[in-house]
């Protein structure tokens, strides 16, 4: 990769370790429950940026948030958020990301192909969430699943399609 | 992100504030990994340390709570959870669920942990600028290899710079949408993408503009170390940190 390649490279995943960590606080009203766009970010990331450096980002995302900066959800930030209820999605972001890009390179960054890597990845981020969740607050699997799972899957399809759009659109505009 | 929240760093000149902000790496790690074993006795001392610290570095303890509620509240949740999942002696029995002496205990442990480990996290960035996380990010992973570590600390600092562009952009594209009746749009997938597709276009524009500012500035990684401030009594605040987790492990 060249010089001018691999800076363009830097300040993308790092634009996108930011639209990451904004994510949490950007929501969009739809019924009673707000759609945050947070995993809908991390799921771009790994279409847009591939395997490599969608890893990077997220692996940034999180060592800041550990490094005590308020870039996770709620405001949260340092190790008491990573290994609390919820850090096993934000763990989860790590295989996730890897998965889906190597998916959707694999198939050719197609609009069908962006979704079939997307809707694995979210399945990946709720496999590393929902059991942790369970962990945490001792509950059983039918809880942690109606409480870490179910009220989020519309959301998810709506932001996944949405992403898939967004994906097409932007592939020429920053002609990667 | 643009509003401020109990994460956010507070300008000051307490001991914490001026603490090199290596060591403050150090000794929050130390605590949070010490507190996994800790007993409840332990927690309570540390609790107090942990409010001394507040008032030092003049942090308002009551304003931080009200802005913590919802954590509060979920750390109330895994709180019942427990009480209601851990077998024991029973103290109450109701609607075929019983709440255990056992589980009381061990949820209430559990929670508090969580709580100390969550206010340790918000007395640090509290106390520390973003910039000087970035050099002890780049400091800490220096002897780590096939990592590059400038480029790490160059990430950091671009995502911290670009976070309130794009949030002051996002609510300016989100007022631009309302003025011309966007809100009224029933579709939740054409909400999302009127939204994020002008946002990320926009800012992807302007980050193209700033790698040929890099570009044409001979930007590499080959960049001078960053310097750190030291307040000299880091010494003490190792050794303190060092007698305190084995405090929290062996009372």
């Amino acid at each position: 990769m060249n010089n001018s390649k691999q800076l363009r490279m830097t300040v993308y995943t790092s634009l996108f370790v930011a639209f990451i960590a904004i994510g949490a606080f950007i929501a969009i009203p739809v019924g009673p429950v707000p759609i945050v766009l947070q995993n809908m970010f991390v799921l771009l990331a790994a279409i847009i940026l591939g395997p490599t450096w969608g890893l990077a980002c997220v692996a940034i995302y999180l060592l800041i948030g550990l490094a005590g900066l308020p870039v996770f959800s709620g405001g949260g930030a340092g190790i008491g958020k990573l290994f609390g209820p919820t850090g096993g999605y934000l763990l989860g972001y790590l295989p996730a990301v890897f998965v889906t890009a190597s998916i959707s390179k694999g198939l050719g960054k197609k609009m069908s192909s962006d979704i079939i890597a997307m809707v694995i990845g979210s399945l990946i981020i709720y496999a590393a969430g929902v059991p942790w969740l369970k962990v945490v607050t001792s509950m059983t699997y039918e809880k942690a699943l109606a409480v870490g799972m179910y009220p989020f899957l519309i959301g998810d399809i709506l932001k996944i399609i949405a992403a898939a759009f967004i994906a097409k659109t932007l592939r020429p505009v920053i002609k990667l | 992100m643009a509003n401020l929240t109990p994460f956010t760093y507070r300008q000051g000149q307490s001991i914490l504030h001026l603490l090199d902000v290596r060591c403050k790496f150090f000794m929050i790690c130390l605590v949070s990994m010490s507190m996994l074993s800790a007993h409840l006795f332990a927690c309570f001392f540390y609790f107090l340390i942990l409010l001394f610290f507040f008032k030092k570095s003049g942090l308002n303890f009551f304003a931080t709570m009200t802005s913590i509620k919802y954590f509060i509240l979920l750390l109330f949740f895994i709180f019942i959870a427990r009480a209601l999942t851990v077998k024991g002696d029973i103290l109450f029995s109701f609607y075929g669920m019983t709440i255990t002496e056992q589980g009381l205990t061990e949820g209430f442990v559990v929670a508090f942990k969580f709580f100390l480990v969550m206010l340790t996290g918000l007395v640090f960035s509290s106390t520390t600028q973003p910039s000087s996380v970035k050099s002890a990010v780049q400091w800490f992973l220096k002897p780590i290899p096939f990592v590059l570590e400038k480029r790490v600390a160059v990430m950091i600092s671009l995502a911290l710079g670009f976070m309130p562009i794009i949030a002051s952009q996002a609510q300016k594209i989100s007022d631009a949408q309302k003025a011309r009746c966007g809100d009224l749009q029933s579709n939740p997938v054409k909400k999302i993408i009127h939204l994020v597709l002008p946002l990320l276009r926009k800012t992807f524009l302007s980050a193209d503009s700033l790698v040929l500012a890099m570009e044409s500035r001979c930007y590499s990684d080959d960049r001078i170390d960053p310097a750190f401030m030291s307040s000299g009594k880091e010494i003490y605040f190792l050794a303190g940190s060092v007698v305190l987790s084995l405090s929290l492990v062996c009372l």
